[in-house]
């Protein structure tokens, strides 16, 4: 599903850049949901970054279903972080003016459905997720581990190909991280939802059928959880 | 780009629909005051004109005025002129004048003025000075001996402070009047004459045979015909009319005459009017570019939120055009009541100028469209580069640096 073939990142030139991923190589099967464990400044964020297509890659090669996206331009890359790709921010990164609801249907008017296919569509999202009752919430109005979960709606309203999430529990507590994480779990196992996600906390890795280790910019290691 | 223009526009409507209220109505209030500063000085100017040319129209040269051709003092047997240029459809009245110089004398004060020998049944319905005298009578048909002096000169009338006057004068007293062919009449005041106007107040009237006596002028001899047209507006095809009926004379419409006359005061008013809308428009479209930045700078990282899961940078910028669009629109509205607001005061309670003309500020509909249009065009402007500028930014860039 995923292949990442020495991949680089360099910001700044010369004896100065800042080497934050070293040529990195992996390859992640359709239905994996793979936690990107490492200290901070390892090179974890970078690599979610390059492979939501948030962020260029210095070298190498990346594809998604055999498709080279990491060289495509940047209408496509958007068209492909619309459709295929759903990612999940540390911080929640909800619109704060747009409902729950309609933080969620927006990307589907974006590709052409019509407002009232786009709200059914974002209901249903919100219902997998628990959060169907709070459509018409604000963003101020629901705790973080809601905001966090109308993000994850958002995210795969659109049945994306991958869900990638950087740190999705870091601003939670325990109770509300347990309830995201779940809720991955289920999207994984009942929808066979790819997931990636970043993270730190060593017990999430408990959700997850996979664990690679980064350090220092080099991917260190590849440990498989549990058997699909 | 359907679904961009969906998509921009529903990201302005939450905005709106959730924004700060407050903020809303502070920036609809300034943009109403930047778009009352667009039209009203123009109106104020449009006033102002159309009083002078009024007074220019209702005094020295009606709709249409005729004058001697090349370099002759006076037009040969303007009669025969009149009888042409009253046979043309159109034509509501017309009379002949002679204005002559002069020095008036009085009590050994001495005025110099310009004395308009008319023909005082006719100028009914030329003129309004019939109706202006302010003390004692008009003249009459037969008046011989009788002066009509302007309130300035006469040293009663707004002004007089201003200009040489004789001190006083009112009807019944005896003025000296020495023509510059030298001839000397005494003439009874007969009147008072007070137009608030230099052209009017400034001047004196006598019977148009007194300037023929005068001067020796025999065959209906004028320095001016004057008419008045039936239909306002109609002046240069009545213009034309009287050409085709055969008089060669010079021919002017008021307007051709208030262009070289009130041009020059016009022309500073239209500078002044030119800079003040040119600043309005500068300050216009900084402060639109001002707010929508500020907006943008404060959405930055939802602009790359909206980036981020796959919003497209186009619907991202239409989305503020359409904001920006939105806030003009409301001002221009809010802009637009106050502006009616304040022509429907000034109306009732005109700018009074020189004591007693009054300046009412005329509504220049085409001025209102282009500034609408202006303004609006510029909001288009102003929301669409800021966010074209922040949209181009990276994702990251704009998500996580302020």
């Amino acid at each position: 599903m995923i292949l990442v073939k020495n991949l680089k990142r360099y910001y700044g030139t010369g004896e100065t850049a800042v080497k934050a991923l070293k040529g990195v190589s992996f390859e992640i099967k359709k239905g994996e949901f793979v936690a990107i464990m490492g200290a901070s400044g390892s090179g974890k964020t970078t690599l979610l970054r390059i492979l939501a297509l948030l962020d260029d890659a210095t070298e190498g090669e990346y594809t998604i279903r055999g498709l080279e996206v990491s060289s495509l331009p940047e209408a496509e890359r958007s068209y492909y972080r619309l459709t295929q790709v759903g990612y999940v921010f540390q911080d929640y990164a909800l619109i704060n003016e747009m409902s729950a609801a309609e933080n969620v249907y927006i990307l589907s008017m974006m590709e052409g459905k019509s407002r009232k296919e786009s709200y059914e569509i974002a209901l249903e999202a919100l219902d997998k997720v628990g959060l169907k009752e709070k459509h018409n919430r604000i963003p101020d109005e629901l705790s973080g581990g809601e905001k966090q979960r109308v993000a994850i709606a958002r995210a795969i309203a659109k049945k994306p190909d991958i869900l990638f999430a950087d740190e999705p529990c870091a601003n939670l507590d325990t109770n509300n991280s347990k309830q995201v994480l779940d809720v991955f779990k289920e999207l994984n196992e009942k929808y066979g939802q790819t997931i990636v996600m970043v993270t730190h906390e060593l017990w999430h890795t408990e959700y997850v059928d996979r664990v690679i280790t980064f350090e220092d910019g080099n991917l260190v290691s590849d440990e498989k959880k549990r058997n699909r | 780009m359907i679904n961009d223009i969906r998509v921009g526009a529903l990201i302005a409507y939450f905005s709106v629909k959730r924004g700060n209220k407050k903020t809303l109505m502070f920036i609809v209030f300034v943009l109403s005051l930047i778009f009352m500063n667009l039209v009203f000085l123009p109106s104020m100017i449009g006033g102002m004109t159309v009083l002078f040319t009024g007074m220019m129209q209702d005094y020295p040269y009606g709709d249409i005025v005729i004058e001697p051709s090349g370099d002759n003092t006076y037009i040969n047997n303007a009669d025969s002129v009149l009888q042409k240029v009253r046979a043309v459809e159109g034509v509501r009245a017309a009379t002949k004048r002679l204005d002559a110089g002069a020095s008036i004398e009085h009590k050994q004060k001495v005025v110099g003025a310009t004395i308009t020998g008319l023909l005082p049944t006719e100028e009914y319905d030329v003129s309004q000075y019939p109706y202006i005298i302010s003390e004692g009578d008009f003249l009459g048909e037969l008046s011989r001996d009788e002066i009509i002096i302007g309130a300035m000169i006469a040293g009663t009338g707004f002004g007089s402070e201003i200009y040489d006057n004789l001190g006083e004068v009112r009807p019944g007293s005896l003025v000296d009047v020495t023509y510059s062919n030298g001839v000397k009449r005494t003439y009874k005041v007969k009147g008072i004459m007070e137009g608030s106007f230099e052209l009017v107040d400034l001047n004196a009237l006598v019977n148009y045979k007194e300037i023929e006596d005068v001067y020796g002028l025999e065959e209906s001899k004028a320095t001016s015909v004057v008419v008045r047209v039936d239909k306002q507006g109609s002046e240069d095809q009545v213009k034309d009319k009287i050409r085709e009926a055969g008089v060669n004379e010079q021919i002017f419409t008021w307007a051709d005459k208030s262009e070289t006359l009130i041009k020059q005061a016009m022309q500073s008013m239209g500078a002044i009017d030119t800079m003040s809308k040119f600043v309005s428009l500068i300050v216009g479209a900084a402060l639109v570019l001002i707010i929508i930045y500020i907006n943008v700078l404060n959405r930055k990282k939802e602009i790359g939120i909206l980036k981020a899961v796959g919003i497209t940078p186009r619907s991202i910028v239409l989305s503020y055009a359409f904001l920006s669009t939105f806030y003009v629109s409301l001002g221009i509205f809010a802009g637009l009541i106050l502006y009616f607001s304040l022509m429907f005061y000034f109306q009732v309670n005109p700018v009074v100028f020189y004591e007693t003309m009054e300046i009412r500020p005329q509504i220049d509909y085409m001025l209102l469209i282009e500034s609408i249009v202006t303004m609006l065009t510029l909001s288009v402007i102003a929301g669409i580069l800021p966010a074209w500028s922040v949209s181009k930014e990276s994702i990251l860039k704009a998500i996580w640096s302020r």
